[in-house]
């Protein structure tokens, strides 16, 4: 087996370096295993080492004896650059083997704008893109994470894919292809048997098909054996379930640079448009106790100075008034300060906010996502103004004067009123800050207004809406920018309409898009979730070459019976309790926090599942 | 109490930049529960400073650092704790108390020492006569700075330079040059100025071997 020489002067002339050395404190010292797995972020270094998913399956894979787990990021382009003028191959931080020597490789599938990357890591691995071009010696290309809730776009690159909670299904699947491995099996055999694990999806053993429209007409199995659906892994117990060990504390500064604690996983609110809050549930809590221990644990061996209470919504958390000054107690006379990533909107923030004087005041996060109450209660965000004000009033009279505004712009059923409501909340906001008497509040108001584009994600409610138009969108942001005008304090952001329909098309794309990401990535297209990388010509060429529509999967709405390419991924949640939602929003009517009482939105199959009740 | 300390960066560490340094130090310290002294203020930061930067790609067995304790306590048992908790790459050679008035370490360097180890085999004939060619005369190398790329004689800062042989006989370059506030000697730019003048090209590792203080000493005290 060898190892990778990388020359002194490839790392002496790309950006940080130390993105790709390794060697930092709490890597595991193994150097050698049975199975080798290479969990690969296709992402640079400071975004992957911030995902606390990978981090967990890092630890997972790294306790058991008969495994290495080594970890690769994407190259920065300047480093693929050097590594291809080299004849450098894509190498692990840990050992610096070629990631082609491994057993297997797991991508985690963050977001849609990382899947460029998949292709550079592939290509500069050796690893042939097509499965069935693969041999027996090359690795076995796992992915996992939340975008493989529909798989299909990618799936035309890999071997398997895991759908769903991965601390458990990770072991099966490492026993399973170390079984394969003592057995001498083929590679078809071992696909066949990672198609047996409950969450596993093997997109080699399915056909897509389509009829004479060009619609999309289902899977055909190719395989008798292989599942017709896939049903989502769910960690049943998350109090018992392990986490992060003795993490990795990086040289560099990454973009979460602290203790993550996961309070809990899932979210009850239902919010409409929020795939997260749909393919994570149902809500599984960590008791108090073993937070607190984790707290204490992490930070002693990492010697972090920040504790961040991480989930979809910690606000909701049921002991989030004993949590909060239970860790600020712990640490008090440590200078460990406590983040609440965000807070919840009700009568107890005031108690929080007096809570978090005492340590730095980070600008606070608000998301009401649209800017009037009829397009709050559409999406089912349970936001209303005057909580909202009221928060925004006593955050400014506790001595804060940064605050972040989210919103999303094209919504369903979103009209200019809409638009206009947010710079009308805005102005709200911003006179609430100067009513106050200058000695009882900050110097200047910091108002962001930050307004992204609505993405219709599966397994949502909205999961059959089209997307505006780019033009659409645009319009929109310029109607918003001129509306804002003399706001005092606010500064606008906006994202890149290009990339958001790109993110459109991917997300609910099928099999027909791989040959699109091919042709982008062959013309140049990387990161394109970073706006100064985006390159829209590789993608416009990518589109005209492949003869794909995007506006056919980004601005067209599903038919009710339409079959949807992500059909045979079951993701607990049932089509039926979306479409009811969907119906609901129509009507503008809200749907309960469902801590109160159940919606019933795993139907009868999985209703054990849940034990929020 | 004020303790500094002698560390050493190597191996991967060596692509670690100061600022990462910096910030490396103040999580060590609390995981070695060193009772270091914080400033005050709503984002409190070790009261700790750094004698020099060390470009990233070097290697060093002479860094120092200066920090303030909250109690008092031996040097030896700082080292001991700090080493315990620094990460690969990173070590304390030695420390000692100083007194507080003692001024900062960046105001008493003088001169530091480095090993440039060639890679390859360079031509040692034609890189020795460059040597004696541009130790004799001003040495005028384009220096980036704020303003643009001005022309400077770095000759001054060049204190003295020869050859010699590794262990494992690899030819290498020894030099020592001016270290301090008011300008120091970039030992980079002094081996491309001397690889370009030999008409050699080749790969070399920098190693900052030692430092002096303006007492002459390897210690500021």
């Amino acid at each position: 087996m060898g190892f990778v020489n990388i020359p002194d002067r490839l790392l002496s002339g790309v950006e940080k370096p130390a993105r790709y050395t390794g060697a930092e404190l709490n890597m595991t010292d193994k150097t050698d295993g049975e199975f080798r797995f290479a969990l690969c972020f296709p992402d640079v270094y400071e975004i992957g080492m911030s995902h606390l998913g990978s981090r967990i399956l890092y630890h997972i894979l790294n306790s058991r004896e008969d495994t290495i787990c080594e970890r690769v990021y994407a190259p920065w382009t300047d480093m693929e650059q050097a590594m291809r003028q080299h004849g450098v191959p894509l190498f692990t931080l840990e050992t610096k083997r070629p990631v082609v020597e491994c057993d297997a490789l797991g991508f985690s599938l963050l977001y849609e704008m990382c899947y460029s990357n998949i292709l550079t890591m592939l290509d500069l691995a050796g690893i042939p893109f097509d499965p069935k071009r693969r041999g027996e010696d090359i690795p076995i290309v796992l992915c996992g994470g939340p975008c493989a809730c529909n798989p299909e776009p990618i799936a035309p690159f890999m071997d398997a894919v895991m759908i769903g909670d991965g601390e458990q299904m990770i072991q099966d699947v490492v026993e399973t292809l170390l079984a394969c491995k003592r057995q001498g099996l083929c590679r078809e055999d071992r696909l066949r048997r990672l198609s047996q694990i409950e969450g596993v999806y093997v997109p080699s053993l399915y056909e897509a098909e389509y009829d004479a429209d060009g619609m999309y007409a289902g899977l055909r199995k190719l395989d008798p054996s292989a599942p017709d659906t896939v049903a989502r892994r769910v960690v049943r117990d998350l109090d018992a379930a392990p986490y992060l060990g003795r993490p990795i504390v990086p040289y560099i500064s990454i973009v979460h640079d602290r203790v993550a604690l996961e309070v809990f996983r899932g979210c009850t609110r239902g919010c409409r448009f929020c795939q997260a809050g749909f393919i994570y549930r149902p809500v599984r809590e960590r008791k108090l106790g073993t937070l607190l221990e984790q707290a204490r644990e992490l930070v002693a061996c990492t010697g972090y100075d920040e504790v961040s209470l991480f989930s979809l919504s910690t606000g909701d958390y049921s002991g989030i008034h004993e949590l909060v000054p239970a860790v600020m107690d712990e640490f008090a006379d440590k200078r460990v300060s406590v983040s609440l990533p965000s807070l919840r909107i009700d009568a107890y923030l005031k108690d929080d906010l007096a809570r978090m004087r005492g340590v730095r005041k980070a600008g606070l996060t608000f998301a009401p996502e649209a800017g009037t109450q009829r397009l709050r209660d559409v999406i089912n965000k349970g936001v209303d103004e005057d909580d909202l004000l009221r928060s925004v009033t006593d955050a400014f009279e506790a001595g804060w004067d940064g605050v972040k505004l989210y919103f999303m712009i094209g919504l369903p059923t979103e009209t200019d009123e809409d638009i206009l409501g947010i710079a009308e909340l805005a102005r709200k906001v911003s006179r609430r800050f100067y009513e106050i008497p200058k000695e009882k509040r900050g110097k200047g108001l910091r108002l962001s207004v930050s307004a992204s584009s609505f993405v219709p994600k599966p397994f949502t409610p909205f999961q059959w809406e089209s997307q505006d138009t780019k033009e659409e969108l645009i319009r929109k942001q310029r109607l918003l920018r001129d509306a804002l005008r003399g706001v005092r304090g606010v500064e606008f952001s906006y994202h890149a309409p290009d990339v958001s329909v790109l993110e459109a098309v991917f997300a609910r794309g099928d099999r027909r898009l791989a040959a699109v990401l091919e042709s982008a990535w062959k013309r140049g297209a990387r990161f394109d979730s970073w706006d100064e990388r985006f390159d829209k010509s590789a993608w416009d060429g990518a589109f005209a070459q492949t003869g794909v529509d995007p506006a056919f999967y980004a601005n067209r709405p599903r038919e009710a019976d339409e079959k949807l390419p992500w059909e045979h991924i079951d993701m607990l949640v049932t089509a039926d309790y979306l479409k009811k939602e969907r119906e609901a929003a129509y009507r503008a009517s809200k749907t309960g926090d469902c801590r109160q009482a159940c919606k019933g939105c795993f139907g009868k199959k999985y209703a054990d599942y849940c034990k929020v009740l | 109490m004020r303790i500094i300390a002698r560390f050493s960066k190597k191996e991967e560490a060596r692509f670690v930049s100061h600022l990462d340094v910096q910030r490396l130090f103040g999580r060590a310290f609390r995981r070695a529960g060193l009772p270091v002294a914080y400033s005050q203020g709503f984002n409190p930061h070790p009261v700790l400073a750094f004698a020099t930067a060390l470009s990233t790609g070097t290697t060093s067995d002479a860094e120092w650092l200066d920090v303030r304790l909250e109690r008092d306590m031996l040097p030896e048992e700082f080292t001991a704790s700090l080493n315990f908790a620094l990460p690969p790459g990173f070590r304390v050679l030695e420390a000692l108390a100083v007194e507080e008035k003692l001024p900062s370490l960046t105001a008493l360097l003088a001169r530091a020492d480095y090993a440039l180890a060639f890679a390859g085999e360079p031509n040692e004939a034609k890189l020795r006569a460059a040597l004696e060619a541009l130790l004799s005369g001003p040495i005028v190398i384009d220096k980036r700075t704020k303003g643009g790329v001005k022309p400077t004689d770095i000759r001054p800062q060049v204190l003295c330079a020869g050859f010699s042989r590794t262990d494992g006989n690899a030819l290498v370059l020894e030099l020592s040059g001016v270290l301090n506030a008011s300008g120091s000697l970039n030992p980079d730019a002094f081996a491309k100025e001397l690889l370009e003048r030999a008409g050699e090209s080749a790969e070399y590792r920098i190693h900052r071997r030692a430092v002096a203080f303006q007492n002459g000493r390897r210690i500021p005290v």
